[in-house]
């Protein structure tokens, strides 16, 4: 699934955007974005507040127009066939967007009319995806009285009710518990694997983008800065830092040895650390090679370089709300 | 990283979207549009059921009013020139109806223009609803409660003894001229919430509502008003419905009486409304 990039023109690309752009008045708000999204794929989109995910999010949903290029989903052109996109795609908006008067079931029932589905359907649609995402208790009651994270799931399951074989998320995990968020992500987990919904989330999570998107793409400023598997992003950062703790009486014939597998790197006193060539594929090499010189290891460690480390090396900056 | 397993019930579930596709596809656009419409107003009508607070004042004090002036004005009532009633009640009861149905006419853009403001629109927008069903909805709302409170207000007015002259057919034209004022006034909120998307932008149009039903025929007949305010008076579009109405209930069913309490605001409400839905195609377009 991840990095299934060759295809950008197949018919399996469901999310396409070309030199897709916006501006307020001066500000460009997204800037020339290309896009190709697969069948199946949870992509993710990351970056700090500002950077343009929203704004992306909504050409790409028909709620924007767009000042520059086109985007298509699933063949159908976002501002020629509005309704035809709106069909098939579920949105769930940032700030969950949901009437406080009205109950998760009336709220259920609203969509599914709205979207041509009959009464008696969408009577039972509704009560099992407030069910599925743990809100049937609730579903009675009053958006209002929900927290956070039953509002994040009712919108969830108001975005599923025509069962969209697209979906967007936009911020969907922003200001929740960990507990609601761990129950979330294995909601989208679930949708992606058993139903093959298509899932484009925005985050500026980086564990979130982490944990559900098989490719990320890195917006700032309104342009893209990478784009890929979070696997291969990591790995363009440079190799993973492994550091060896030895007896000091030691230290010298394991630093012989370690350079032999990448560049020293900085490490405290008593400590070996070298930037691994190769990856952690090589670690059982380097125990190997240390033990075939004699040299007693008391602890080892490899660090893989973080998303955080892709933001950096992209844009000279930490990624803001970086929780890893 | 957690790989992801892809789409294994991807198939099975196509038939399911399938024929979700053909029922909205079967549909025609007008049917649609119906569904939808009827959708948005049982919402906003269970959204004013649940700030029925915000309703109770506007039947409240009109009836308040019409006690206190029924009470003050029996002498009025015996000035030349004064149409023929019983009671100040008799004269007063369509002036109570229409600034019952006032207090929350501008509800249908407030209503709307909290949509905008909280987001729900846009989860609207992004759904496959047609453009006027969002504001019919809307308006929708407004005309059932509207229609209560007319029955409400005619019952009430009855049961302390007044008399439509007119019958229960002009019970009905009174009721349907009251609603057709709510839509007008209520196409006009909506403008205001399209244009500003604020909340408050629309609620500051009620004291000119309000104001416009006091410089009107509503509680005095402009041929015994004097100056500029008969003048104000008689330009009001608020007196060219009252005063119909009131000869309905005063003197008896006339058609051209019930045409002018109906044509009135009906061609306010179309003018309004086509206000709104063009300034909704201009506010989505330009976005």
């Amino acid at each position: 699934m991840g990095g299934n990039t060759g295809s950008r023109f197949s018919d399996d690309v469901v999310i396409e955007a070309s030199g897709l752009k916006r501006t307020f008045g001066e500000v460009v708000a997204v800037e020339g974005i290309d896009l190709a999204v697969t069948r199946g794929e949870v992509f993710g989109f990351l970056g700090p507040n500002g950077a343009g995910k929203s704004t992306t999010v909504r050409m790409l949903t028909t709620l924007l127009r767009p000042t520059g290029g086109t985007a298509r989903i699933d063949g159908h052109d976002v501002q020629k066939s509005a309704s035809a996109v709106r069909r098939i795609i579920g949105v769930a908006l940032q700030d969950a967007s949901i009437d406080p008067l009205m109950t998760g079931t009336e709220l259920m029932r609203l969509q599914a009319v709205l979207h041509g589905i009959s009464r008696s359907e969408s009577r039972n649609r509704g009560s099992e995806l407030l069910a599925r995402v743990g809100l049937a208790g609730a579903a009675g009651r009053r958006v209002a009285t929900y927290s956070g994270g039953m509002r994040r799931r009712l919108d969830l399951a108001l975005s599923l009710v025509h069962e969209p074989s697209i979906l967007f998320l936009d911020e969907p995990s922003a200001g929740l518990d960990p507990t609601s968020r761990v129950a979330l992500w294995e909601e989208v987990r679930r949708l992606n694997s058993e139903l093959g919904t298509t899932v484009f989330l925005t985050t500026q999570y980086l564990e979130e983008a982490d944990e559900l998107a098989g490719r990320i793409a890195i917006i700032d400023h309104g342009r893209l800065v990478r784009e890929g598997s979070p696997a291969d992003l990591k790995s363009t950062v440079g190799s993973p830092t492994l550091r060896v703790d030895v007896d000091p009486v030691f230290l010298e014939s394991a630093r012989h040895v370690l350079i032999g597998f990448g560049p020293e790197r900085p490490a405290r006193e008593g400590r070996c650390a070298i930037g691994l060539d190769g990856g952690a594929g090589r670690v059982a090499e380097v125990v190997r090679a240390l033990d075939d010189a004699g040299v007693t290891v008391s602890h080892l460690e490899l660090d893989l370089p973080s998303l955080d480390d892709v933001f950096a090396d992209a844009t000279g900056r930490r990624l803001e709300g970086a929780e890893k | 990283m957690t790989c992801l397993p892809t789409q294994p019930a991807a198939a099975s579930r196509g038939p399911k979207s399938e024929s979700t596709t053909v029922n909205a596809g079967a549909a025609t656009g007008l049917r649609l549009a119906g569904v939808q419409t009827l959708a948005l107003t049982r919402r906003s009508v269970v959204s004013e059921w649940r700030q029925l607070g915000n309703v109770i004042p506007g039947i409240v004090f009109p009836l308040l009013l019409a006690a206190v002036y029924t009470h003050q004005f029996t002498r009025v009532i015996l000035l030349p020139g004064f149409p023929v009633v019983d009671s100040f009640l008799d004269f007063v009861l369509p002036a109570s109806l229409v600034q019952s149905v006032s207090f929350g006419a501008t509800e249908a853009g407030t209503e709307l223009a909290r949509d905008i403001e909280n987001g729900f629109f846009d989860r609207l927008r992004a759904s496959p609803c047609m453009r006027l069903p969002l504001l019919l909805g809307r308006l929708g709302g407004a005309v059932v409660v509207a229609t209560a409170k007319g029955v409400l207000i005619i019952a009430i007015f009855l049961l302390f003894g007044t008399k439509i002259a007119g019958g229960l057919a002009a019970a009905v034209v009174l009721v349907a001229a009251a609603v057709l004022l709510v839509i007008a006034i209520g196409g006009l909120g909506q403008v205001l919430a399209i244009l500003t998307g604020s909340q408050e932008a629309v609620n500051a149009t009620f004291p000119l509502v309000f104001t416009s039903i006091f410089m009107s025929s509503a509680f005095f007949p402009t041929n015994l008003m004097s100056g500029w305010f008969r003048e104000v008076a008689e330009a009001n579009p608020v007196t060219w419905i009252i005063d119909p109405v009131r000869r309905l209930i005063l003197e008896g069913w006339s058609w051209s009486d019930v045409g002018q309490a109906l044509a009135v605001p009906l061609v306010i409400s179309v003018v309004t409304v086509a206000m709104a839905v063009i300034a909704l195609n201009r506010k989505l377009s330009s976005s």
